[in-house]
């Protein structure tokens, strides 16, 4: 038996003086990511509001909604405020992110060029009283840029996610969790950093939505898609239409 | 009766400490270097003199505080308050005691009046009567009692004005728009003030620098520039006015130096007040959505700041389109109003969640598109045919759109331009419309 799990098995609650170093994450109000794999690794089991969560990627834009879209919708649903999109890379297609639970009409999209204009359009953003979350594209922000930020999103306990290169990585930072997103196939989300131990393994996600991902089992494996098939009511579009019919 | 009188400490603030006055009774008049308030008619609905007065100079914000003073008669108040006894004191000077300067009418005969002996008002009204009014004429007699109200006072009462407009001179030449900004801030407090009593809030005004020159450089000068502000909701809130203010002088040039500044309200509507929620958990400190929106549109540019706005269309750039999010309805970005669910907008989680602003050519090589490599067809054809009725949109859209794979990022949404008449010679065009993510 390992000593670690041999420290594991004591029945910490009989000493009342000792706290594991998940504790320290507890009591922070959270919103499930959606993925139970990813909660079960997040501190608090979900995204962490009031802090600054920092997601690192090899190139700008990929993987945000298929990360971040169920925790997006769960946010507007329980609030009444918009997200503010500050420098997004490319606008936001509205069909696709109505079928995902998150309006186009709730999306305030921001542009700016120079790095000065968007961290203040994303401070502003933060302690505007009703904006519901912040996603800000801040490739070049410096580190005290990021604690101001951080600062913002905890006095007004807002949900911020802030996108930078994956190049930073071994940058110091503010932000209480940062992740390293990479993949195509399948999402491989690694936590670089949060409270509790560290993460060793990649939590594996799906790359794609649940519709896209089916339609391209089936065009891959040739076969019209039976084995599971869709309502319907879902089967609005041209090309699941190829699909389902053999 | 009851007349309280005071002295704006500074000059250019008599008139908003007039319209605060009016605020409390409709009988403020201007006399000499202060201003008279009558307010006995109005005692019961302020709750007694010491309620109204705590109203009236307990927070002057954002006015300066003025020194001031009471008694039964407008005269002796002024008197009063000349004297330095501020209203505060428990034990008011009596009026035969008070000396014989801080009566205006008595102003011009003050050194006949020392060399006969007479120091204070008892002393003038010891007098005989008919003698003082042949040597010093009516006037002081008359002054005389009023003051010691034995005759009535009539004043011209001030009113409030409809327009608010204030014209100040700078206090330096102003060489840029933010100088301009001291002085802005002070014409915005007392529009606070305009506007409080006029139960109003403010949509638009407009803010005018005189220039100082009249050719600059042999280009003659307009007299006057001009800076219109605009805000969606009333508002007498100052704070947000301010900053908006701020925003648009740093943007704003001056084309000389200016010397005089004068602010107007454009449009002004009734103010309703601001509601505030019950429940403490719905009152979260920081400004409002559409605050925000304003600040960002001015200084980023409205075209930067913008929200979706669908529209039913079979094309995905048409789909949707953007509009500036300064001059749009914020309400569909707040809470599920009731709008959403009325219309249905075509959805599907097979559209890409990023689209390109502009389909972006795609190179083709071996009759394959390439984007940072060769593309993988994974999923296609989805066929969007014509647009002919938009005659402007560039031609009909004939496409082929695909789904792609690429090893570098990840899955595209692609598609093939379908000539109308297909010929042998011409290339197939592919373009990138969409991403994945």
């Amino acid at each position: 038996m390992s000593p670690v799990s041999r420290v594991c098995r004591l029945d910490l609650s009989a000493f009342p003086d000792v706290w594991r170093v998940e504790d320290l994450a507890r009591g922070k109000a959270t919103v499930s990511s959606g993925a139970p794999v990813l909660d079960a690794q997040l501190p608090g089991g979900g995204w962490p509001t009031g802090v600054m969560v920092e997601v690192l990627q090899r190139s700008p834009g990929r993987h945000v909604w298929q990360l971040l879209l169920p925790a997006l919708a769960r946010t507007i649903q329980e609030k009444d405020g918009p997200i503010v999109l500050i420098a997004a890379p490319w606008r936001p297609f509205g069909p696709s992110l109505t079928a995902q639970g998150v309006r186009p009409e709730r999306l305030l999209c921001i542009q700016a060029d120079q790095r000065a204009a968007r961290l203040w359009a994303a401070e502003q953003a933060l302690r505007c009283a009703q904006v519901a979350a912040v996603l800000a594209w801040l490739p070049e922000a410096r580190n005290e840029d990021l604690r101001r930020l951080h600062l913002a999103a905890q006095q007004h306990d807002r949900l911020l996610f802030v996108f930078r290169n994956a190049g930073s990585r071994h940058e110091a930072s503010p932000a209480a969790l940062r992740l390293l997103v990479e993949g195509i196939d399948q999402l491989e989300v690694r936590i670089l950093k949060r409270k509790g131990p560290p993460l060793l393994l990649p939590v594996q996600l799906p790359a794609t939505s649940r519709r896209m991902a089916a339609l391209l089992q089936a065009r891959r494996s040739l076969r019209p898609m039976s084995r599971e098939p869709l309502p319907a009511s879902e089967r609005s579009h041209v090309l699941d239409r190829t699909a389902a019919i053999p | 009766m009851y007349w309280i009188a005071l002295r704006p400490s500074l000059d250019g603030e008599r008139s908003a400490w007039s319209w605060r006055a009016l605020q409390f009774t409709p009988r403020v008049a201007v006399a000499d270097e202060a201003l008279v308030l009558e307010a006995s008619a109005c005692l019961r609905l302020w709750g007694g003199r010491r309620r109204l007065l705590e109203r009236l100079f307990g927070n002057p914000q954002p006015l300066s505080p003025a020194p001031w003073a009471q008694a039964p008669t407008a005269l002796k108040a002024l008197a009063l308050l000349r004297c330095g006894q501020d209203g505060r004191l428990a034990r008011a000077m009596k009026a035969d005691e008070l000396p014989l300067h801080v009566l205006s009418a008595a102003g011009g005969h003050l050194a006949v009046l020392e060399r006969i002996g007479c120091r204070t008002w008892g002393d003038l009204r010891r007098l005989p009567r008919a003698g003082l009014a042949r040597r010093f004429g009516a006037d002081l007699l008359q002054a005389l009692d009023c003051a010691y109200g034995d005759r009535p006072e009539s004043y011209a009462w001030l009113q409030l004005p409809q327009e608010f407009d204030l014209r100040v001179e700078l206090p330096a030449l102003a060489t840029s728009a933010s100088e301009l900004m001291w002085s802005a801030q002070r014409l915005l407090s007392q529009l606070q003030v305009w506007l409080q009593a006029r139960q109003h809030g403010v949509l638009a005004l407009e803010l005018e620098w005189t220039l100082d020159l009249r050719r600059l450089d042999g280009v003659a000068l307009p007299g006057q520039e001009r800076l219109q502000i605009r805000t969606a909701q009333p508002t007498q809130d100052v704070v947000h006015l301010r900053r908006l203010l701020g925003e648009h002088l740093a943007r704003a040039s001056l084309s000389a130096p200016a010397n005089h500044l004068r602010m107007r309200s454009l449009e002004t509507v009734a103010w309703a007040g601001a509601s505030r929620s019950l429940m403490p958990q719905d009152d979260v400190p920081g400004e409002a959505l559409h605050q925000y929106i304003e600040r960002a549109s001015v200084r980023l540019g409205a075209g930067n700041v913008v929200v979706a706005q669908a529209h039913a269309d079979h094309r995905p750039e048409r789909m949707q389109s953007w509009q500036p999010a300064r001059g749009a309805d914020c309400s569909s970005l707040l809470a599920n109003s009731r709008r959403q669910s009325r219309d249905r907008l075509p959805a599907d989680a097979l559209y890409p969640e990023w689209l390109l602003p502009q389909p972006v050519r795609l190179e083709v090589r071996a009759e394959k598109p390439q984007f940072q490599g060769p593309l993988r067809l994974l999923a296609g054809p989805q066929r969007i045919e014509t647009g002919w009725w938009d005659a402007g949109a560039g031609g009909p859209a004939v496409r082929d759109y695909f789904v792609a794979r690429s090893e570098q990022a990840g899955l595209l949404w692609i598609y093939r331009e379908r000539l109308a008449v297909p010929q042998e010679s011409a290339q197939v065009r592919w373009y990138l419309h969409g991403m994945y993510a």
